[in-house]
């Protein structure tokens, strides 16, 4: 390409190829049409309008055609070549708009017509067209904006459509939409029929993608069922109700068993007539797959009818895979809740018949208790000597079993009680004795709890009959219970004598008993919820037995509490024997120990912190290796969470042993923390725990998120439905009741670590269906902090989901200190997400890498259906494109209306650059002009910036640039400049952006395309400045310079622009015989047309007169004159002819306004009469005229109707108002009278219409010229006499007049031409209304009058003085002017 | 040409000499004058009534001779004839008057 780059600068009139430059590949191919043959015509001649547009589509990367011409010939660019245009190009180029879009045509025509028409740009989003650019019809969404192009007069001559496809977005939303409906609340829906009606429902839904569909179940025989369809009347052919199991039916019902998907042609009979769901015609295909099931042949098959208009690509096969997948899960959902609803009823009665089994038969227990015990008992001794780690299991086996032994014997205590077959024996004791040395048993597990331990026991006077046995228990329990609950301070045993009785206490200093707890201390069963103690083990019959034991002695038992103190025990046993049964007395037996402490103190041992602890699990967790199952494939991890540390060891030896992955700890809020510190796959809890239990643990897990879905196993020794369900209930994911079976246990936890992989494989889905999502997904807890993102929310922000949960102010908020105003919006948003349940919005947002976005975002707020809160969902897009597609519209719009309103080319590019400063909060917007032989001159936003006053950088910078390539923008670090042809040279728009914004890509083709415009626009006011000053220039030449007689003044104004040059004028035509024609006229229109009109109106007229006709006849004839010129009619005209010796008018209006006469005393007189039509509205008819005097120093004062009118005001009051104006001026001369009228009724803004003026003041001055010699003083005198005596002045003004100026005429001749006889003198005089002046002029120079010589002229000057107001006598080297005024009384 | 001026030298009754001006007296026409008062000699009655215009040209001749002539004048010479204090060194009678 060759630019000329001359000191010109003038943009060099584009070669054919060079408009094309831009872009290489799109441009050479339109270099390759054949142009001639379009409307266009070669590019070499297409005007600046075209050229420039064309470079900016090619320079743009936004996907954009347009169309020029009355053809509206196509072009296009790279990206629209590739997003929309398709196999089109480059057939497409240079055809019209209506051949390359024919198939939509009829969608886009009338938005183009409408562009074309009203010069408004239009805004369409996501509009549905079906385009053949792929080799079918097919559905595709556009998001444009068709936008007027001007040619360089400013006529609407083609469009811009800037585009962005939405297919993607549009088809991905609807597919998503489904798949989340799908998803939206499958917690209603609990079996196989209600998830699949709910599912076919969310299904009918879409008729575009999914026009019909079937849903096929398969039996175990191999045939299919169908369950449900979505589009179809039911009958259809292609839709039977069974299908056998083999390949002989509609659909492939063999492969799919084998879990293959197939795409069925829809050609033959059984698919004629199906329906076309949402599309005019039905689908050509349909894709049918399985309903795949984890591990297991399908349950089904899907039947999904496609969409004809779209291709099945990876996205739509996809969807139809998701649906189906979704299908799947939901039926395998809906079968496994059915499963767990069964087995939860199993597991029901098997606890029934576990209790049937205890109450029953417990006592079986005790022979193989005995034979364990028995055995154990000899090993423990035998083996004392063997490895650290047979002892250790040896202890657990004697501590368990020991324990179990002791639950047995208290259950059946109690049957025994129950069923009144307690055999007891009471013998006399000395009951101090016994219960000391049973209470010392308790001592070193006391003092091992660093507990203070006091014994008293004074000698009782009489013995107490007890059941040794019994009392043990009574005691043993009371000692267990106090060390149980008591973590610091003391524990106080007694015993004393009261009255007839003995009085045992047990007291603590633990953390007491409830006042609300104490009536029920002793029933059966009753525990104390959430009690502090060292273990939560215990099975709640302990007291309750107490208080049977201490019953059948004939004792009482009391406690009295207070919580956070301590409890006392109280038991109190009558002395002797009188109560008791007396076949139960039995003598007194000595040397009985403590034969069942053992399990007692066993127990509390255990509760006590053990030193090697850690150590002991270790050893046991690496003991076992045997497997009692299969082990997973993948090892699962398990925390288990149990208080006895037995269960502990235990457990995770028997789950090791199965390949799992094991931690432990000792209670619930433990489990709590690490479960959150590392989500394990499945948590196995026993459900009585100190501090947080099992249920307790489980509702914690399930209100976060984080850890909701964790899968919990609860074991407990609480039998029993009603334990069962409240176990479920909280979320427990299985329940399992000790004593269980390894083999059941294992079974429990395969399940259900199959079940959570299951239902993280849902999870997964979900997150996979989330992540697919086009657009960005988040979820916000109730302080909005965002807890949950998908993929395209960190494609669109730059944020990951390693920074969750991200806290508001979010990190992609705009700063409020640099951009305070976005950050408002974000803010104001933000309220409306935080308080309103559902809603949308559009908001700037900063990416993580610092570079300013749109989102358009919608919100929901939701119940999370694991935790019970509000959470708010939402989605957002990028609409960055679309946002800078409105700016860009409305950029267009506001700099269009500043061109539009401009009257000249510098207030065009002023208003213009204002328009870029407030676009982009520019510090500074300047333009510098380069024109050939004249200094650069600059405009600026910052008023009275020279191009001196910039810097030599900047400068050079500028001076670069304007050498540089047309419509290109250029950066800087400081901001952005682009050169654009100006009319009288180059220009570069340079936008000082402050150092703080990067100027975006969005940015540069916004400028491209504000630069263009304002090209064009400064191409069109320099035009209009050209016409608008040539219209002028001829309305004046035509008005003048004028001949004026004397006497008159005339003015001629054009309008404010843009109206500008009118038909108005104003004329003076001297007669033969010393008359005055006068006319002011008013031709309808405005411009060069009106001022044409005029031209001819006035000459005629100015004929006519001169041919002697009076005003009437005058008009008539110009009646008929103005009927033959096109634009003359209406025409409104007033005509008089003036004797300026007696100031007679005879005068005629057509329609004019009235003339306006002001007398000496100021009152005014309208010209009303001799009025009729105005011209060529009634031709032939006889036109009235009418006859009056202009006294002396009245003035006369014709005008068009811009001078007096005005909007909302009476004509009347202008006139009022002119000739106040008028009275005003009265004491100046009659031209700057006119001067003063016009500024006087000029509105603030100027004169809306052009106006004409025309005044005169009667007499006209008096002007003579005479030779300097005396003898032309009398016929001086004479003239000037008959012209006072026309001014009406009394005589002896005339005579001193006459006098003054006789002196100055004679001094003139006598001193200012001595030397030169005969040269000029010149006398003016002028009468105002109030005042006279008198000039007296020569071009010598007067003598300096020496004393005494020629005292007469001395005298002469003194005259002057005296008879006159004021006398100016200036004398030069031009000559001396003496000048004079006397006031008019 | 000289402006329109005649003067015509007459006897009054009393016996003084008088010269009658009629027309208009300006530089161009002073000469006249001032010949036609020199002319005479002793006291000199000077009738400007039918003069309508006097500048101060002719005033200068009228002062040159101001000890021995009385004017006779209308109101319209009036204001000249006593700005130029005319009027204070020589008798000015009115029309019909003395």
């Amino acid at each position: 390409m060759e630019r000329s780059q001359d000191a010109g600068c003038e943009v060099a009139a584009a070669t054919g190829a060079s408009v094309f430059t831009a872009d290489e590949e799109i441009g050479s191919d339109l270099a390759r049409v054949d142009w001639s043959a379009t409307p266009l015509g070669l590019p070499e001649q297409w005007p600046q309008s075209l050229r420039t547009a064309v470079s900016i589509l090619l320079s743009s990367r936004f996907s954009m055609w347009m169309a020029w011409g009355p053809d509206l010939t196509f072009f296009c660019n790279a990206a629209y070549r590739r997003d929309t245009l398709g196999a089109k190009y480059p057939w497409a180029l240079g055809r019209p708009a209506r051949e390359v879009w024919a198939e939509i045509w009829d969608d886009i025509g009338p938005r183009i017509d409408t562009v074309m028409s009203t010069g408004k740009a239009t805004w369409d989003e996501g509009l549905l067209l079906f385009l053949e650019r792929s080799g079918y019809t097919e559905e595709s969404y556009h998001t444009f904006s068709y936008s007027p192009l001007r040619d360089d007069r400013g006529a609407v001559v083609g469009m811009l459509c800037v585009v962005s496809e939405d297919t993607e977005r549009v088809i991905g939303e609807r597919r998503m939409a489904t798949l989340r409906d799908l998803g939206s609340d499958p917690s209603v829906v609990r079996t196989e029929e209600e998830w699949l009606a709910f599912a076919n429902q969310q299904l009918n839904a879409n008729r575009r993608d999914l026009p019909f569909t079937l849903t096929y179940l398969l039996a175990d025989d191999g045939s299919a069922r169908l369950a449900d369809s979505t589009g179809l009347v039911e009958g259809h052919p292609a839709a039977p109700v069974t299908l056998p199991g083999d390949a002989s039916g509609v659909w492939p019902v063999t492969a799919l068993t084998h879990g293959e998907s197939v795409l069925v042609p829809l050609e033959d009979a059984p698919f004629a007539g199906l329906p076309a769901g949402d599309w005019p015609r039905p689908p050509s295909h349909a894709l049918v797959l399985p309903l795949l099931q984890q591990g297991g042949s399908p349950y089904g098959f899907l039947v999904a009818g496609l969409n004809r208009y779209r291709a099945l690509d990876d996205g739509y096969r996809g969807f139809v895979e998701l649906v189906a997948g979704h299908l799947a899960a939901g039926i395998a959902s809906a079968r496994s809740y059915e499963a767990q609803q069964r087995r939860a009823e199993e597991l029901a009665e098997l606890d029934r018949a576990k209790t049937t089994f205890f109450s029953n038969i417990s006592h079986e227990f005790r022979t193989p208790l005995t034979l364990i015990m028995g055995p154990v008992d000899e090993l423990r001794s035998r083996l004392s000597g063997a490895d650290a780690h047979v002892r250790e299991e040896l202890e657990v086996v004697h501590r368990n079993g020991l324990r179990l032994g002791k639950l047995v014997n208290s259950l059946l205590d109690f049957s025994r009680i129950e069923a009144g077959r307690m055999q007891a024996r009471y013998e006399p004791t000395d009951l101090s004795l016994v219960t000391a040395d049973l209470a010392s048993v308790f001592r070193s597990a006391i003092d091992k709890a660093g507990l203070d331990f006091r014994i008293d026991h004074s000698e009782l006077p009489e013995p107490v009959y007890i059941d040794r046995g019994m009392w043990e228990k009574v005691i043993l329990n009371l000692l267990s219970n106090a060390l149980k609950f008591t973590f610091d301070g003391s524990i106080h045993v007694s015993v004393r004598a009261v009255d007839k009785h003995a009085v045992v206490t047990v007291a603590d200093t633990g953390i007491g008993v409830p006042a609300a707890e104490m009536p029920r201390l002793f029933e059966r069963f009753h525990r104390i919820e959430n009690a502090r103690s060292r273990s939560n083990e215990g099975s709640g019959i302990g007291l309750a037995l107490v208080k049977e034991l201490v019953g059948l002695h004939g004792g009482t038992i009391t406690a009295d509490s207070t919580e956070g103190e301590g409890t006392r025990f109280t038991v109190t046993l009558p002395f002797g024997s009188a109560h008791l049964p007396p076949e139960s007395l039995a003598p007194a037996e000595n040397g009985r120990g403590a034969s069942t402490a053992d399990p007692y103190l066993q127990e509390a041992l255990r509760w006590l912190p053990d030193e090697d602890a850690s150590d002991a699990r270790t050893a046991v967790t690496a003991a076992d290796a045997s497997g009692y199952a299969a082990s997973p494939s993948v090892p699962a991890r398990i925390l288990v969470a149990d208080d006895n540390a037995d269960m502990r060891e235990y457990l995770t030896r028997l789950l090791k042993g199965s390949g799992y992955q094991v931690r432990t700890v000792d209670d619930g809020l433990s489990a709590l923390r690490t479960v959150r510190a590392d989500t394990p796959d499945l948590v196995i809890s026993d459900v009585m725990m100190p501090g947080l239990d099992g249920l307790g643990l489980v509702a914690a897990l399930r209100t976060d998120p984080q850890t909701a879905s964790v899968p919990v196993l609860l074991l407990s020794a609480r039998a029993g439905q009603e334990a069962s369900i409240e176990g479920l209930q909280a979320g427990a994911d299985d329940y399992l009741v000790k004593p269980f079976a390894a083999a059941e246990l294992l079974a429990r936890v395969r399940a259900n670590v199959e079940l959570a992989r299951l239902r993280s494989h849902q999870a997964r889905w979900r997150k996979a269906l989330v992540d697919s999502l086009q657009e960005a997904f988040f979820v916000c807890d109730e302080e909005g902090a965002v807890i949950e993102i998908n993929a395209a929310f960190t494609d669109i922000l730059g944020y990951t989901p390693d920074g969750l949960p991200y806290q508001p102010v979010h990190p992609w908020w705009p700063d409020a200190d640099t951009d305070p105003e976005a950050h408002r919006e974000v803010d104001e948003a933000f309220a409306q997400l935080l308080n309103n349940p559902k809603g949308f919005y559009t908001i700037p947002v900063t990416h993580r890498d610092g570079h300013r976005l749109w989102v358009t975002a919608t919100f929901n707020q939701a119940q999370d259906p694991d935790t019970g809160r509000k959470v708010t969902v939402g989605t957002f897009r990028d609409v960055t494109a679309e946002h800078y597609a409105v700016q860009r519209e409305s950029a267009q719009a506001a700099l269009s209306m500043r061109l539009t309103q401009a009257t000249s080319s510098p207030e065009a590019l002023a208003g213009s650059l204002a328009v870029l400063k407030e676009l982009w909060r520019a510090e500074c917007v300047l333009a510098a002009v380069a024109t050939a032989g004249q200094d650069i001159a600059v405009t600026a936003t910052d008023a009275g910036l020279r191009w001196q006053d910039l810097s030599p950088e900047r400068r050079e910078r500028l001076s670069a640039w304007l050498d540089g390539p047309l419509l290109t923008p250029a950066e800087d670090p400081s901001g952005a400049g682009i050169t654009v042809s100006h009319p009288k040279g180059t220009m570069v728009l340079w936008i000082d952006l402050g150092d703080h914004r990067p100027f975006t890509g969005e940015d540069q083709l916004l400028l491209s395309l504000l630069a263009g415009q304002l090209a064009q626009g400064l191409a069109r006011a320099h035009q209009i400045d050209q016409q608008r000053e040539t219209a002028i220039a001829l309305q004046r030449s035509i008005l003048g310079p004028a001949d004026l007689p004397d006497g008159f003044a005339v003015r001629y104004e054009p309008a404010t622009p843009p109206l500008e040059v009118g038909g108005d004028w104003y004329d003076t035509v001297r007669l033969p015989d010393g008359r005055i024609g006068i006319v002011v006229g008013d031709c309808v229109g405005r411009g060069l047309e009106a001022a044409t009109v005029m031209g001819q109106l006035r000459s005629a007229c100015r004929a006519l007169l001169l041919q002697d006709s009076g005003p009437a006849q005058t008009l008539m004839a110009l009646d008929h004159f103005a009927a033959g010129i096109t634009g003359a009619m209406c025409t409104t005209v007033f005509c008089g002819v003036l004797d300026p010796e007696t100031g007679n008018l005879t005068y005629s209006s057509a329609g004019h306004p009235p003339g306006i006469l002001t007398l000496p005393d100021g009152t005014t007189v309208l010209l009303n009469d001799g009025r009729s039509v105005p011209l060529a509205v009634r031709p032939g008819r006889e036109r009235p005229e009418s006859t009056c005097t202009v006294p002396a120093r009245a003035t006369l004062l014709l005008y068009t109707d811009g001078l007096v009118e005005r909007r909302r005001r009476p004509l009347t009051a202008g006139i009022d108002q002119a000739g106040e104006a008028v009275q005003a001026g009265r004491d100046v001369a009659v031209d700057d009278l006119a001067t003063h009228v016009m500024s006087q009724l000029a509105p603030s803004g100027g004169f809306d219409d052009d106006v004409a003026l025309l005044l005169y003041r009667h007499p006209a001055p008096l002007e003579v010229a005479f030779p300097a010699e005396s003898s032309q003083l009398a016929p001086v005198r004479k003239a000037l006499r008959s012209w006072l005596t026309q001014c009406e002045l009394p005589p002896h003004t005339v005579q001193n007049v006459l006098v003054a100026a006789g002196e100055a005429c004679a001094n003139a001749i006598e001193h200012g031409h001595r030397d030169a006889p005969g040269d000029t003198v010149r006398l003016r005089a002028e009468a105002l209304v109030d005042d006279l002046h008198l000039t007296v002029a020569d071009t010598g120079r007067w003598r300096t009058p020496h004393p005494g010589e020629n005292s007469h002229r001395g005298r002469g000057v003194a005259l002057m003085r005296a008879l006159m107001h004021q006398v100016t006598i200036t004398s030069g080297t031009a000559g001396t002017t003496v000048d004079m005024h006397t006031r008019i009384a | 040409m000289t402006t329109l001026l005649t003067l015509t030298p007459s006897r009054r009754p009393d016996g003084v000499t008088q010269l009658t001006a009629v027309g208009e007296i300006d530089m161009s026409n002073t000469d006249a004058l001032a010949t036609a008062i020199e002319t005479t000699d002793g006291p000199l009655v000077i009738d400007l009534t039918e003069v309508e215009y006097l500048d101060s040209a002719g005033l200068s001749v009228l002062f040159r001779h101001v000890d021995r002539i009385q004017l006779i004048a209308t109101p319209l010479l009036a204001p000249v004839l006593e700005v130029s204090g005319l009027a204070d060194l020589t008798t000015v009678h009115g029309p019909g008057g003395a």
